[in-house]
């Protein structure tokens, strides 16, 4: 859980560039909502304590946020190398070694998301077939649904991005 | 191959694969996914993915996770730090090795308004280390103090490794955080009779500082206010059940953010800072949930767990003796792994285990008592080498104090650790005091 290495780690060709500014923008958006699910659960509870009019079923609201926030999280993390790794056993290896290594773990993650890209709209379909809604707010499920699948489609394009940029890495044996 | 074998044979391939540099949720979720592609088949799978990575993230439980990342982000920008450890200097750094302890005693008060270690070694490092060279303090003391006191950010509630905790073995957030909270005092009292040791070996380590005057002190510790405000105000109110963790979260996080506003430490650049740190730890934290949720189903559908909790409570083995097996695993799997991955990766198989077997405790205590046990062991990993974040934190600020005696400056606080852990084990009333007391009410 470290601080962002974003200085160090920020793209430089076009196609990155492009990602990061997309993805930090993603990134952004998430932290507001963020910030509006912490406005909003300190109103429902002064609310609460100075009125005993509590803002009813705001807890959807913030499951719902959450979600919002953490797909829209997902891509810049990715891009900037923050996903946890156990580094220890290959420190003392080549640089093409571990290089190689990440091109798998990206490639993986990549398979995995294109597996969830196929699901996941299946279950908003279903729910929206069976208009499914929260429960005191009636908020339609399936909402958040093409916001997910959108976040998801660039998390998939960052995903192939650092494949190519792993496999470019072990051509150039540098980081990138 | 049976389903244990294909569960068996699945967790060395994770951990093949984890050894290979392969993103720990991504390993995960790949062993996890092809696991429960062989053992439940193909159209479980595929009706399973329909909704698992949507309701894993949009549920209200985990939304306490992100907001007190937030929260902690605020607090590292609102200048806390430097009161805090200001107001602790004052009392105590005219003893011997008193600003190292005030260094301690202020990571101790960060820790409770903040529940990440790393961003607790950090900004108390970047306070604390020019005071305790200015002084001549000897680089491992000053630097093995900080990394040390850097736990204190999980140890002492709010928790982000708590919350995981407590949703994986489905136990109460606030009663965990209660059971937490005079562990977590101890391990600041244990850190600072660590230094006092320390300077009696040998007083060049850490020479005494400048008495300070009466009204400095005053004045010193009416700074440290806003700390106290959001303190009794969050962590008081989730405490004595005002209200939900999530709510006291998310008070937590306007408080903070207001006052790093009025303490000019909010412009608009610290915002989005805030923001960008925030985003990538969700993620990652987010992203390992997931990896943990697909692996732990397909290990439930192997019925591995079941299997070694049936083998131990049939083995006849002393409780204590196992439990003591699994406090030495945490500690070698923390020379490799961080906190959060160790947990998800151990506890659904340690858990079940733990609860079959008759430590004298009723289930809901047991619960409480264990993921204390669980929570020190883990963070110990943060300060042993050779993946000890918290050292290289703190070691990375430190330009002129080699790496290796930083790791020498964390024995002694390793000790203090061990000791520590022995107590909580056999007295676990240490643990259960403070929530019988405040269930009472």
């Amino acid at each position: 859980m470290a601080e962002p290495k974003e200085e160090h780690n920020r793209p430089t060709d076009l196609v990155g560039r492009i990602l990061f500014r997309v993805s930090r923008l993603f990134a952004i958006f998430g932290g507001f909502v963020l910030c509006a699910m912490a406005v909003l659960t300190t109103l429902s509870v002064t609310g609460r304590a100075a009125f005993n009019a509590p803002i009813t079923g705001d807890f959807e609201l913030i499951a719902i946020g959450t979600g919002v926030a953490v797909f829209a999280f997902l891509p810049y993390c990715q891009l900037v190398r923050e996903n946890v790794i156990v580094d220890i056993f290959m420190s003392k290896t080549p640089f093409k070694w571990r290089t190689f290594f990440d091109l798998i773990g990206n490639f993986l993650y990549v398979v995995i998301i294109i597996l969830m890209l196929w699901r996941l709209p299946l279950g908003g379909i279903d729910l929206y077939e069976n208009d499914q809604m929260t429960l005191i707010l009636e908020v339609p499920q399936w909402w958040t649904f093409p916001l997910a699948i959108l976040c998801l489609i660039l998390l998939l394009a960052v995903n192939i991005y650092t494949v190519i940029r792993s496999y470019r890495e072990i051509r150039l044996n540098r980081t990138l | 191959m049976s389903g244990l074998e294909i569960g068996g044979f699945g967790f060395i391939v994770l951990l093949v694969l984890l050894a290979v540099r392969i993103p720990i949720a991504v390993a995960m979720l790949t062993v996890g996914l092809v696991g429960y592609f062989v053992i439940a088949g193909p159209a479980a799978l595929l009706s399973y993915l329909k909704g698992e990575m949507y309701w894993r993230f949009t549920t209200f439980d985990l939304s306490v996770v992100p907001l007190f990342v937030l929260m902690g982000q605020f607090a590292a920008k609102a200048g806390l730090s430097q009161a805090l450890f200001k107001a602790a200097n004052v009392c105590l750094g005219h003893y011997r090795g008193g600003i190292a302890m005030a260094a301690v005693g202020g990571c101790g008060g960060f820790g409770a308004i903040s529940g990440s270690s790393l961003a607790t070694a950090a900004t108390m490092g970047q306070v604390a280390l020019p005071e305790l060279k200015r002084y001549n303090y000897a680089g491992s003391l000053a630097t093995g103090a900080l990394a040390a006191g850097g736990t204190l950010g999980i140890l002492i509630p709010p928790s982000v490794v708590l919350i995981i905790y407590a949703i994986m073995v489905e136990a109460n957030i606030v009663t965990l955080f209660q059971a937490a909270f005079i562990p977590g005092i101890l391990a600041a009292l244990g850190y600072m009779a660590a230094i006092a040791i320390v300077v009696r070996v040998n007083p060049r380590a850490g020479p005494a500082g400048p008495r300070a005057s009466r009204t400095d002190r005053f004045k010193a510790l009416l700074d440290i206010w806003p700390v106290l405000l959001i303190f009794v105000l969050v962590m008081g109110g989730i405490y004595l059940g005002f209200f939900t963790p999530t709510e006291g979260a998310g008070v937590g996080s306007v408080g903070t953010f207001l006052i790093a506003l009025s303490r000019g430490g909010m412009k608009f650049k610290d915002f989005i800072d805030a923001l960008m740190s925030t985003a990538t730890t969700t993620a990652l934290i987010f992203l390992i949930l997931l990896g943990a949720a697909v692996f732990n189903a397909f290990l439930g559908f192997s019925q591995l767990p079941l299997a070694t909790a049936n083998f131990f409570k049939e083995s006849g083995f002393p409780p204590m003796s196992v439990l003591l097996m699994m406090v030495v695993l945490f500690i070698m799997l923390g020379f490799v792994m961080d906190s959060l991955s160790m947990i998800l990766l151990t506890v659904p198989i340690f858990w079940p285990i733990i609860a079959v077997l008759d430590f004298g405790l009723q289930p809901e205590d047991l619960k409480l008592w264990f993921g204390i046990i669980t929570l020190i062991v883990v963070e110990v990993g943060l300060i042993t080498p050779p993946v000890g974040l918290n050292v290289f934190v703190i070691n990375s600020m430190a330009k002129d104090v080699p790496m290796i005696e930083t790791f020498k400056g964390v024995v002694p606080f390793f000790i203090s650790d061990g000791i520590r852990v022995a107590f909580i084990i056999l007295f676990p009333a240490v643990t259960l005091f403070l929530p019988r007391l405040l269930a009472i009410e």
